[in-house]
């Protein structure tokens, strides 16, 4: 549900980071934080608990510059990936444009990632979303982890991409794969934007 | 100070809340966390974390107030030593939207409520048919534009 501003020619999309419990969510989110330029972001919330576990979300606005001749602006969200805080991941996901997965590379996290993406689906379903038709993107992060703890890519990718989306290998903590992420989720978000899916909040 | 709107038949009701009540901010946003129109801030990023934040306020006092009265709460006050904030829903024709005020001592949370209650009937009255809403026209190669700027977020330009 992008928002367009004919007036002040502003675009501002809404992306959610989805994944299970620590696959690294709210790590790509400092790393993006920890690269953008000071007038280029604003401050990153973060609803926490005291042991650093996402309780509601993390939040953080970014202002892309210029596109085509509007003014870009991202608004990138984080759910709790536990399997508890189903009601707030629904919340989080109401009205998003576009959503990257973040999956765990790690072999024992597989079954996670898994239920994760099925969760991620019923959650769009619910909201009256087709989960075939919203841009999504998939991560498999902490890909610098030891390889007999990680499976390689296109075993991931077997298992868990069933819809064939474009996916990118990562390692949030250091930060290779966090801007092609980024950077595929955006495309593709802008170019359903563009090709004529109706922003809710257009107005001339 | 600025007031900017996303729609703009908002703009009419909300400079005549701000006027009226004498606050300092005003925001109305979707309850998806997208800005409608604001009053007061200096840095839309600074917009868009209200937002974020408001929209999470709003979502947990909803399903808090079901929880305890069967239904949502109708407002929420914090009163801070120099300023208040005020946090309702505010229903249109165009579907319900969140509406957070911030104020100090040259207003009340008496009159914010009661110029809020007035915000409510003159978005009612304003509020255009809904109707289809164009896409933006971006460039064939937009690409490029978003390349170059997000290598220059990423410090890559």
């Amino acid at each position: 549900m992008s928002l367009v501003n004919y007036a002040t020619r502003e675009i501002t999309c809404k992306i959610v980071y989805y994944g299970p419990g620590r696959s690294g969510k709210t790590t790509n989110l400092h790393y993006i934080y920890s690269q953008v330029p000071e007038e280029r972001k604003g401050k990153m919330v973060s609803l926490a608990t005291q042991t650093d576990r996402t309780l509601f979300f993390d939040f953080l606005p970014l202002d892309l510059g210029s596109i085509s001749g509007f003014t870009t602006k991202f608004q990138l969200y984080t759910v709790p990936g536990q399997v508890y805080y189903q009601t707030t991941r629904r919340l989080v996901l109401q009205g998003a444009d576009g959503v990257v997965f973040v999956a765990d590379s790690q072999a024992r996290q597989l079954e996670e990632n898994i239920e994760s993406f099925q969760d991620l689906h019923a959650n769009l379903s619910d909201q009256g979303i087709d989960p075939r038709v919203m841009p999504l993107v998939v991560q498999y992060n902490k890909q610098d982890l030891p390889a007999d703890l990680i499976l390689p890519v296109s075993e991931l990718s077997d298992a868990i991409n069933f819809r064939d989306v474009p996916e990118f290998p990562a390692d949030a903590l250091h930060g290779p794969g966090v801007f092609e992420t980024l950077r595929g989720i955006s495309e593709i978000v802008l170019r359903r934007l563009s090709a004529g899916s109706a922003p809710a909040g257009a107005t001339k | 100070m600025n007031t900017t709107v996303v729609e703009s038949w908002i703009e009419a009701p909300l400079r005549q809340f701000v006027d009226d009540a004498g606050v300092h901010l005003a925001l109305l946003l979707h309850p998806s966390g997208h800005v409608l129109a604001q009053h007061g801030f200096t840095r839309s990023v600074d917009v868009m974390s209200a937002c974020a934040l408001a929209a999470g306020i709003h979502a947990t006092s909803v399903a808090l107030g079901r929880l305890v009265d069967d239904r949502p709460f109708g407002g929420l006050h914090h009163a801070g030593r120099v300023r208040q904030i005020f946090i309702a829903e505010a229903r249109s024709p165009r579907g319900a939207y969140i509406f957070l005020t911030v104020f100090g001592h040259e207003s009340s949370l008496g009159l914010v409520r009661l110029y809020f209650d007035e915000l409510v009937a003159g978005l009612a009255a304003a509020a255009p048919p809904d109707g289809p809403a164009p896409a933006p026209a971006l460039a064939e190669h937009f690409e490029r534009d978003l390349n170059r700027n997000l290598a220059v977020l990423f410090g890559r330009a």
